[in-house]
């Protein structure tokens, strides 16, 4: 079964149509277990997604904590307000108690000088193992441009600016007929740590 | 719709996919009247690729085309998924996936478009395995030229790069040059092993091409190609409306109806997606609803007259199917950053395995060196591993710039037992049942994906990969044959070498379905050559009628 | 392939040839003319456009048979290989050179105006005895006759036509041997006398002749606008160098500044590409000193219009099922079937294979017709080696058919993000140009 097995490099392609439907089912349960727990957070709001009494949307606050958050764990100085205001709705809208959380991730990083990203989310999940959870969910929002299960941004995700002296985003290719065939840059091998524990790679079925 | 008493033209054909839009142009265009019916929509462009852009999950080539519920397709390659059923030990290996909507399956296929072997007609003569065709591939070489011509493939120059399928003419557009990363595995191959890697015929524009532009690279030949510069069936609809063929989609034909003495067929029926039904009469029939679907109307169409199916005295149809089970490995090369996913999908395959002595006893193969964007999954693979920051944008580009994928297609082989039925426990909403295949991968090509996994294990050496992680088991390569296989013995075919069934004098197949046997190259360009040789069949008869 | 120009050269004047009714007495000369004779034939032919007009689409060069509609009824050109029968095979030079610099026929009849004759009756005597010699030695006769032209009156009174040379009038042949002259004087030969720029880009009177004091300063051709080509730097092409102009007419196209398509991109690709680089040069000197002329639609200098558009891809994430064919708003169409190529911020691509759409004539020109007609019909031209190729998105596509309203929806935003913005084009509109489509056979 998929998540056991090694974790890296997993490919989408590598897995079986079964791991695939494990892995869904994983990812399945663990989302059932997050709404679980927030359940009566959601109950005691009032309303259901979307609705909740300050909605992501009007949330000027928590969209400038967010905003905060994302530029030190992206170690970036500018990120687009726009992005990060439709990543935050869908991040909240998914789980509400990121609304909490986001905020108390924003008092631990005010509470000292963080140098880097690695730095801060090291601390964070010293301090609450949940916060790696919201961690990497700012994450695959900024970089992969998804929140929610939902893509919220696709070639503006900061995957493709990373690597874009390299490769396009699929169906956005910019180089004209046989840009291929040209060099593409040479890589080093990185030497950066992790910041947080790893994590079982969750695949989907192709 | 057109109203019932339209419903009548020379040729009927079931399927709108490059086989029944490229039969039916060929007919217009000789004048005689044709309808096509189409089981789904019809459909464009514009919304596949906005589709895949929303689409969260990249890879899944069956995400960007979710189906009518009048005409199901698969969804994901899932075990169990909820239309497509598979059983026995092999199941998982069975998951085909295809596209039930105007144009079919190629709207997401990579464009490979292979000629089959001289041998791959003849496994039975030439290594006393599987069957022989009742064709032989001098037979369908000038059907190959005219499906390479009116799809547009490019592909090398034989005096320089020689497929192993001879040609009297070249290809009608020249090669596409490979990528970066394609071009350091060419050159490896080339002097590390004994192999070599060729340039990959596809239906690819290499220079504008029939009012169609040249491939730009976007790297997303599956699940949809966003300027049109790879063939897909919808062109040959298009082309075949032009010439006064009708389409008419929304149509489920669900029966086959024939004359009292059951020799020919007189009329199928269809519903629309309220389950209004209406027959449409002709002269000569043509199913053409790929390999699965096809089986499936055979069998749905049992009655008093043919208790066991359409077409299936010999008690062969849904038998024998077949793929390009596979294997797959992906590792981290040690060697130079290759950034895979620039260009077309699959342009290079190691062809040293698609014949020889051996397959007497095991079953040949074909590699491709996959030319995916890796940039998505080096992203979730480098938070998951709990990276952030810098280090995470070092490890994106770190592992999306040295993946490397390898995936075969190795042969399969017809064995009756692995049989296409119709489900006893799900229907869809019109009542009709959910196709079911129980699968058993062959002795001969489990041999042949042993051999697969040892030149793969040398192939990572010579790379100097790390982090090797094989698929387990096999994979679908989603190239379905043999479930209306031909033969000259009625008792244990279905159709005849020009795909008429024996049955039914006016009733042909036009589908992987009629394969005795799968060869390794993709099998859109042989269903296509079979198909303009049904078209000609037909044009001849009707001539002389 | 659709040959528009062909058709646009007829349409103007909705007229047509008919060189069909020859007398039995040939005169043509038998003696073997020198290869630089037929050689400066062929290249006077190649920048005259003569096969433009003279060929049907996949029919044999110069063996006539292109069918135009007008509104006074269908054009069909005539045969003008050396075929004797069919052709001209019986001219005389002195035929050949009343027909081609005066209008009238062997049989002494008025040639449709169709015939750019009024242009041509600027070429010198040597270039008209060179022409002569390579169309009775080098064109490959072709025996069989195309449908001859049936129009309605008063246009099939060819004595009406009598009348329009009057107003017409025509111009003094140049003198001299054309080869000799100098820059400028070269130019405005080739320019007037050959290539016959004006018979598109100038607008006509009344009698649907020129307005010479309008002279190349832009007019509608069937759907599309013959651009303002003065020195105009808010109208014309006044901020365009000789390089730029040459590079234009031998490549269709110049990064930042324009590319042909239609008929201009048909015109560069049988003719102008075909010229020699002293005489583009020549060519463009002439045009570049054109007096100017100012538009009442053109304010600002066209290839100089936008930007790049940088704004993030914020999306719904939601899919539509396979039947969904609803119509999508601009910035969606455009990101569906035109991002791919020319960006989403509108850059094309890196090697300008699709040109950008900032900093682009078309898209900058306050007038919408060329972007609608392009996107209608495509860009389909090859210049030497290079065959640049946009599928159309008419009801022929077969890459994606777009409705007139979701054509408007489209252009709409291309010139507000990329161009002269907003000019409310509507479904109506795009449907009339719809109908100047060339029919497909």
């Amino acid at each position: 079964m998929a998540a056991d097995r090694p974790c890296f490099p997993t490919s989408i392609h590598l897995s079986t149509p079964n791991a695939a439907r494990m892995n869904r089912a994983l990812r399945m349960s663990r989302r059932d277990m997050l709404l679980g727990a927030m359940g009566a957070a959601a109950l005691t709001m009032g309303a259901g997604r979307g609705t909740a009494a300050t909605t992501p949307a009007d949330d000027d606050a928590g969209v400038a904590q967010f905003m905060a958050l994302s530029q030190r764990l992206t170690d970036r100085d500018a990120l687009d307000p726009r992005i990060g205001h439709a990543l935050y709705a869908g991040i909240v809208r998914a789980t509400p108690q990121r609304h909490d959380q986001i905020q108390k991730l924003h008092d631990l990083m005010g509470g000292s000088t963080f140098g880097s990203a690695r730095e801060l989310a090291r601390a964070a999940e010293k301090a609450d193992p949940a916060f790696k959870d919201l961690i990497h969910e700012i994450m695959t929002g900024w970089y992969r441009g998804v929140a929610d299960q939902k893509v919220v941004v696709y070639r503006s995700a900061l995957m493709f600016d990373i690597t874009k002296d390299a490769i396009y985003p699929k169906t956005y290719a910019a180089g004209g007929p046989f840009y291929w065939t040209r060099t593409p840059p040479e890589v080093a091998l990185p030497k950066g740590e992790p910041a947080l524990s790893p994590s079982k790679f969750v695949v989907e079925p192709t | 719709m057109p109203s019932d008493q339209d419903l009548s033209a020379d040729v009927v054909i079931v399927g709108s996919g490059v086989a029944g839009s490229s039969i039916a142009n060929e007919l217009a265009r000789a004048g005689i009247s044709v309808i096509v019916l189409e089981a789904g929509p019809r459909v464009d462009r514009q919304h596949f690729v906005e589709n895949f852009r929303n689409l969260e999950n990249k890879p899944s080539y069956q995400g960007p085309f979710p189906a009518v519920p009048w005409a199901r397709h698969p969804p994901d390659q899932v075990t169990p998924n909820d239309y497509l059923h598979t059983t026995g030990p092999d199941a998982e290996a069975y998951q085909q996936v295809y596209l039930r909507m105007m144009g079919g399956t190629t709207w997401h296929w990579a464009g490979c478009a292979w000629r089959y072997l001289p041998s791959d007609f003849e496994l039975k003569t030439r290594y006393g395995q599987g069957r022989d065709w009742a064709l032989k591939y001098d037979d369908l070489e000038p059907f190959y030229y005219q499906a390479e011509v009116m799809m547009g493939v490019c592909g090398p120059d034989p005096a320089r790069e020689d497929l192993g399928s001879p040609r009297r003419q070249p290809y009608p557009m020249e090669a596409l040059p490979i990528s970066y990363a394609a071009q350091q595995f060419r050159k490896l191959i080339s002097e590390k092993t004994p192999y070599r890697v060729v340039h990959e015929p596809q239906a690819r524009n290499t220079r504008p091409y029939d009012n169609r532009p040249t491939c730009e690279g976007h790297n997303n030949c599956m699940p949809i190609c966003p300027i049109g510069a790879m063939y897909n069936g919808s062109y040959s609809v298009y082309h075949a409306e032009a010439a006064g063929a009708k389409f008419v989609p929304n149509a489920v034909v669900y029966r086959i109806e024939r004359d009292s003495a059951n020799k020919r067929v007189t009329a199928v029926h269809y519903y629309d997606p309220d389950k209004g039904s209406h027959r449409v009469t002709g002269k000569y029939f043509v199913i053409a609803a790929h390999c699965i679907e096809t089986a499936k109307l055979m069998l749905v169409s049992a009655d008093e007259q043919s208790p066991a199916g359409i077409a299936n005295s010999s008690g062969h149809v849904g038998r024998n199917m077949m793929d390009h089970t596979g294997v797959q490995v992906s590792f981290i090369s040690g060697d130079k950053a290759l950034w895979p996913g620039r260009g077309p999908l699959e342009t290079n395959v190691i062809d040293n395995f698609r014949d020889g002595d051996w397959r007497n006893e095991r079953g040949a193969y074909l590699v491709h060196m996959v030319d995916d964007n890796q940039v998505d999954l080096a992203t979730q693979l480098a938070i998951s591993k709990g990276y952030v920051g810098r280090e995470l944008e070092e490890q994106i580009r770190y592992l999306a710039s040295h993946t490397v994928r390898l995936f075969s297609h190795n042969e399969g082989l017809a064995d009756p037992e692995n049989r296409l039925t119709l489900s006893a426990t799900h229907k869809d909403m019109l009542g009709i049942p959910h196709p079911e295949v129980y699968y058993k991968l062959p002795e001969y090509t489990v041999k042949s994906c042993e051999h697969t996994r040892g030149l793969f294990r040398d192939l990572i050496g010579l790379m100097h990969g790390t982090d090797e992680q094989w698929t387990p088991g096999y994979f679908p390569q989603d190239h379905p044959a043999g479930s209306t296989i031909m033969g000259t013995d009625p008792k244990d075919s279905v159709v005849d070498g020009f795909c008429r069934t024996h049955d039914h004098e006016n009733l042909f197949i036009a589908s992987s379905s009629v394969f005795s046997s799968v060869g390794t190259g993709n099998i859109t360009l042989t269903v296509a050559a079979l198909a303009l040789r049904v078209a000609d069949t037909l044009k001849k008869e009707l001539a002389h009628a | 392939m659709p040959d528009v120009t062909r058709k646009i050269l007829w349409s103007v004047l909705a007229a047509g040839t008919a060189l069909t009714c020859l007398s039995p007495l040939s005169a043509r000369a038998d003696e073997q003319p020198s290869a630089d004779l037929l050689a400066r034939g062929e290249y006077i032919a190649t920048a005259g456009d003569c096969v433009a007009c003279h060929t049907a689409p996949g029919g044999r060069p110069f063996a006539g048979g292109l069918r135009i509609s007008t509104p006074m009824g269908d054009v069909i050109t005539t045969n003008i290989t050396p075929d004797p029968e069919h052709g001209i095979g019986r001219y005389t030079e002195e035929d050949f050179e009343k027909s081609l610099r005066h209008g009238i026929r062997r049989d002494g009849s008025r040639l449709y105006p169709a015939m750019p004759y009024v242009s041509y009756s600027g070429m010198t005597d040597g270039d008209v005895q060179a022409l002569y010699a390579w169309f009775m030695h080098d064109v490959k006769p072709v025996a069989e006759s195309p449908p001859v032209t049936e129009l309605n009156f008063p246009a099939s009174l060819r004595i009406t036509m009598a009348a329009w040379n009057l107003v017409a009038g025509a111009v003094p042949p140049e003198t001299g041997d054309s080869a000799t002259f100098d820059k400028l004087r070269r130019g405005k030969y080739l320019a007037n006398a050959l290539a016959h720029c004006s018979t598109c880009h100038t607008p006509r009177n009344m009698m649907l002749s020129e307005k010479e004091d309008s002279y190349l300063a832009g007019a509608p051709l069937l759907g599309w606008y013959a651009p303002n080509i003065t020195s105009s730097k808010t109208a014309g092409i006044g901020n365009w160098s000789e390089d730029n102009l040459v590079q234009y007419l031998q490549t269709g196209h110049v990064d930042g500044l324009s590319q042909a398509a239609g008929p201009m991109g048909e015109a560069v690709e049988h003719s102008t590409s075909h010229l020699t680089d002293a005489d583009l040069h020549a060519l463009a000197a002439y045009i570049l000193q054109v007096p100017a002329k100012d538009d009442a639609v053109e304010h600002s200098p066209r290839e100089q219009v936008g930007k790049a558009v940088d704004t993030p891809d914020i999306r719904t994430g939601v899919l539509t099922r396979i039947d969904s064919l609803d119509e999508m708003d601009g910035a969606h169409i455009y990101d569906g079937n035109c991002a791919a190529c020319h960006g989403s911020d509108g850059a094309g691509t890196s090697d300008h294979y699709a040109p950008s759409l900032f900093h682009n004539s078309v898209v900058g020109s306050a007038r919408p017709d060329n972007l609608i007609m392009a996107i209608l019909s495509g860009v389909d031209r090859t210049t030497g080696t290079l065959h640049v190729h946009m599928p159309g998105f008419d009801g022929n596509s077969d890459v994606q058919r777009l409705s007139d309203a979701e054509i408007a929806s489209l252009v709409n935003y291309v010139t507000a993000t990329f161009g002269s913005g907003d000019h409310g084009v509507t479904a109506e509109q795009v449907g009339k140009m719809r109908a100047q489509l060339p029919k497909t056979p």
